[in-house]
């Protein structure tokens, strides 16, 4: 191991400890939770742009689909969280399916309009069925998570009011989603992906379907956007239309944009830079006397920024498809034997 | 004996233009077949047909596997793929920000099943699975000679080596069938003798091959058998001799080509 | 009833046409949707507002001011972001473009306000509320007859300037194909900053006259009016200039009729609707060519 990666797990430990320290300020905590939930979108927006080249613009929509999921089955049926989730996933990767079925065929630029006109019905239909979502009014008094352990001892009934517990169940969620995203990266589902973004008429020559997975692609994200929203649904207790506009989409993607496309713990970073950026300047705003909603300008520059400078984003891409996977390990080993040039493995490996 | 491919009477148009004209000609298994022409002719818009990136206009493509025939025409490039029909490009289209190792395991795709759930969960038969696509994968490499450049970037190749590449991602869809877009164009001298070399331990290996070549010292050498377009239609079928000695194709091709020569 | 909201759904759609015309000629000549294009028709209403306030122009040449500047940022946009991605993957231009639409609305933010604005009436020949027809139930303002004239006088400026000009020639050359048109001696930037002048011109004139017709102008404008009319474009078939003039009228009608009769709470809805029905069904749009991704 490594010096880098064991100061990456030195600083994750840190992060997780963080709120059993008996001075940790809730506020740090809200902002950790807040970047976590950005974690999770920005790892599941990841798929569609960075994985298959496609721009999405509506993202936000299945955040939002995820989020009045949770919302209306915790308020009407008084399901649980840990039932919830699987549920929101599924109806967000539904969507995801209806709506991409029939646009994927298209190009690149269609698609990214479609998926922006989708997102503002969802908020069109959010604000205006009220008799279902309250519309504008917004939708309070959403439970709080629970954890009913009950059936392991009759004391053992929570209830997540607390910042922490919270806090610590959007990082298992992040620590899921990265698990999920890491293993489709290297593995059959990710490659046909990958071909499909470097080179759409190569991938169908290989044999891959490119509308099938590209729909596959596209559910799956809205599922982890959906996911995204229904932790976000049960954590902030209250949930309103304007929660979910076009600009969300927009931060997201800039994240996305800003740690690489295609980049898994890139847009782990951008999340985290963006949320804190976007705190500093709303302080620095306010005391500046300026709108809050300005801050969009320094997210705008920068996505114009990177795509000019450092399309790659600003970390290198750190894993190109599975490095660490034994079977590349093995043929690495494999390779060096056969009395290759040292420098030629060398130079693959970077 | 039934021919592995037949095509029978395809036409193309596009728009007011029509790119190849009741074009007839069969591909026999085991055979290296050669379709040439002049610039224009139609020959890579005739390998678009078959590779299923056009549907043609009118025409009938059957596909013969193990005594089981099939019309193929209009069926997608994947299928085309799945059904064991694989193709090189006239441009290289790599999937170049990927490792050359990478690019052939793209390739193994439609000979493999494992899903979303079995990615994610690296069941036991996940883990077979991309064991078995890895060792393919070598083999293949190996086989054209790229196994040592494997992880190595596809762009960082040399033009002769990305050329093998493709031809390596080619064949590790299984095909029966190969579909050659001039393969020796760029390459040099000693890259082409390897090119030969390399065609004939695929026909070795079982697979057809057809390919469209500009170099007629390397297509005469190679092909028992020409095919020639001009115009999209087809004016000459046989011997490398025979056309070679026909007015017609004379006329059309080799009467510019043989200056060149 | 009916023939009011056709007309005032006409008033709207002309306007939409003069924005769509944007977005199409600029995909034309460099297949990019430029989402910043609704910053600029927010920028014309700004503009023309702030010459009048601030400079104490006259109304006519505030208007003419406005679309100057218009044009100037319009080049700009296109020489300072879209130029140097001119080779990179298109998905780098999209984000740009989605980048410096942002980017251009929240500058409008900082220097005017979130706040909606009302249009300097003042400046308004007096004449522009008044009825100039009425035919039983049905009237139409010297204002709404105003909008028609500009708009149907700037589409046979623009038709003309694509048909029987050289330049216009130069971008049909361009649409087609790039490389034979710089091949054939065509300046292919000059050409493209052309497109994005006379874009941004169409743009400039449609956002005071949205202005001045709703009497409201705020910085993000543009957003929503950037995408009906881009869905417009895509209703007359992307690329194509006319269809973007039909689908312009279309849509304004069909937003106007939606409203009236089945729900003035989707009322942009109906225009989302309508655009990813259109995408969905008949992608080449009325007047369009195929945009199957066939690779």
């Amino acid at each position: 191991m490594n010096i880098g990666k064991s100061l990456i797990l030195l600083v994750v430990a840190a992060v997780l400890t963080y709120p059993l320290v008996p001075q940790s300020s809730d506020y740090i905590i809200h902002v950790m939770t807040l970047a976590m939930v950005y974690m999770i979108l920005a790892m599941g927006l990841n798929i569609v742009p960075g994985f298959c080249g496609l721009l999405d613009l509506g993202y936000v929509g299945f955040y939002g689909i995820g989020a009045y999921t949770a919302g209306l089955l915790t308020i009407h049926y008084g399901l649980s969280f840990w039932v919830i989730v699987p549920l929101a996933a599924l109806n967000g990767a539904l969507w995801g399916a209806l709506l991409g079925a029939p646009t994927l065929r298209l190009t690149g630029d269609y698609f990214a309009i479609v998926t922006f006109g989708f997102s503002e019905l969802v908020v069109l239909f959010l604000t205006n069925e009220i008799w279902l979502t309250r519309g504008p009014l917004g939708l309070p008094g959403i439970q709080p998570i629970t954890l009913n352990l009950t059936w392991l001892n009759d004391a053992w009934y929570f209830e997540f009011y607390d910042k922490t517990p919270n806090f610590y169940v959007v990082a298992l969620l992040v620590g899921l989603v990265f698990f999920i995203m890491r293993r489709m990266e290297d593995s059959r589902l990710g490659r046909a992906w990958y071909a499909i973004r470097e080179d759409p008429l190569a991938a169908a020559s290989c044999g891959v379907n490119i509308l099938n997975y590209k729909v596959i692609a596209f559910a799956i994200s809205a599922a982890i956007g959906a996911v995204g929203g229904a932790f976000y649904a049960r954590w902030s207790m209250f949930l309103s239309p304007d929660m979910f506009k076009f600009w969300e989409s927009f931060l997201v993607l800039c994240m996305v944009v800003l740690g690489g496309l295609g980049n898994i713990k890139g847009a782990l970073l951008g999340a985290v830079i963006l949320v804190s950026l976007g705190e500093v300047l709303r302080e620095v705003l306010s005391s500046l006397g300026l709108p809050p909603e300005s801050r969009f300008m320094a997210y705008g520059l920068i996505m114009v920024l990177i795509m000019r400078f450092k399309p790659a984003g600003f970390f290198p891409a750190i894993a190109s498809s599975g490095r660490s996977n034994p079977l590349l390990i093995d043929l690495q080993k494999r390779l060096a034997a056969r009395n290759v040039p040292k420098e030629e493995t060398r130079d693959a490996a970077t | 004996m039934t021919p592995l491919l037949e095509v029978n009477g395809i036409s193309k148009r596009f728009g007011g233009i029509l790119a190849l004209t009741d074009v007839s000609f069969n591909v026999i298994e085991g055979e290296i077949l050669g379709l040439i022409g002049p610039n224009g002719a139609g020959k890579t818009t005739m390998f678009n047909c078959i590779a299923g990136v056009y549907k043609p206009t009118s025409g009938d493509l059957v596909f013969t596997l193990g005594g089981k025939s099939q019309r193929i025409n209009g069926r997608k490039p994947e299928k085309m793929t799945e059904l064991g029909i694989a193709r090189t490009f006239q441009n290289i289209r790599l999937f170049s920000a990927l490792t050359v190792l990478d690019n052939v395991r793209i390739a193994r795709h439609c000979r493999t099943t494992s899903n979303f759930f079995r990615s994610v969960l690296r069941t036991r038969f996940q883990r077979a699975e991309e064991k078995e696509i890895v060792d393919a994968s070598m083999r293949w490499l190996d086989f054209v000679g790229l196994g040592h450049h494997a992880l190595a970037n596809a762009s960082s190749l040399s033009y002769g080596d990305q050329r093998r590449l493709e031809i390596a991602r080619a064949l590790a869809t299984e095909p029966k069938l190969l579909l050659l877009d001039e393969p020796a164009a760029g390459m040099n001298p000693k890259e082409t003798r390897m090119l030969v070399d390399l065609i004939h331990a695929i026909l070795d290996a079982g697979v057809t091959v057809m390919l469209i070549e500009h170099d007629m010292k390397l297509v005469m050498t190679i092909c028992k058998r020409l095919v020639v377009l001009d115009h999209g239609t087809l004016i000459a079928e046989g011997g490398p001799k025979e056309v070679r000695e026909n007015p017609q194709v004379i006329e059309a091709y080799l009467g510019r080509g043989a200056a060149h020569a | 009833m009916l023939e009011q909201q056709l007309i005032n759904g006409l008033t709207l759609g002309l306007i939409y046409a003069l924005i769509a015309v944007g977005y199409t000629m600029v995909y034309g000549v460099i297949q990019l949707i430029n989402f910043a294009h609704g910053e600029i028709y927010m920028l014309g209403a700004f503009f023309c507002v702030t010459f009048i306030t601030a400079a104490g122009l006259p109304f006519y040449a505030a208007i003419f001011m406005a679309i100057l500047c218009c044009i100037l940022c319009g080049i700009l946009l296109d020489i300072i972001a879209y130029r140097p991605l001119r080779k990179a993957p298109r998905l780098a231009a999209l984000i740009t473009a989605i980048g410096m639409s942002i980017f251009l609305q929240n500058v409008a933010l900082m220097i005017w306000g979130s706040r909606s604005r009302p249009f300097p009436q003042t400046a308004l020949p007096p004449f522009f509320r008044e009825k100039a027809l009425v035919l039983g139930d049905v009237s139409l303002t010297w204002l709404q007859l105003f909008i028609f004239a500009v708009a149907i006088i700037m589409m046979i400026g623009l038709y003309l300037t694509i048909n029987k000009t050289r330049i216009g020639t130069a971008m049909r050359a361009l649409a087609q194909n790039k490389t034979a048109a710089s091949l054939m001696g065509i300046n292919v930037n000059y050409v493209i900053s052309f497109t994005f002048a006379l874009g941004s011109a169409m743009g400039a004139v449609a956002g005071i006259l949205v202005s001045v017709y709703y009497n409201t102008l705020y910085p993000t404008m543009g957003y929503t009016a950037g995408v009906k009319a881009f869905a417009a474009a895509v209703l007359g078939g992307i690329g194509s200039v006319p269809g973007a003039m039909v689908g312009g009228v279309v849509l304004g009608v069909a937003e106007t009729l939606g409203a009236g009769y089945v729900s003035s709470l989707y009322r942009d809805g109906v225009a989302y609707a309508v655009m990813i029905a259109v995408i969905i069904f008949r992608p080449s749009g009325i007047l369009g060519k195929s945009v199957i991704d066939k690779a």
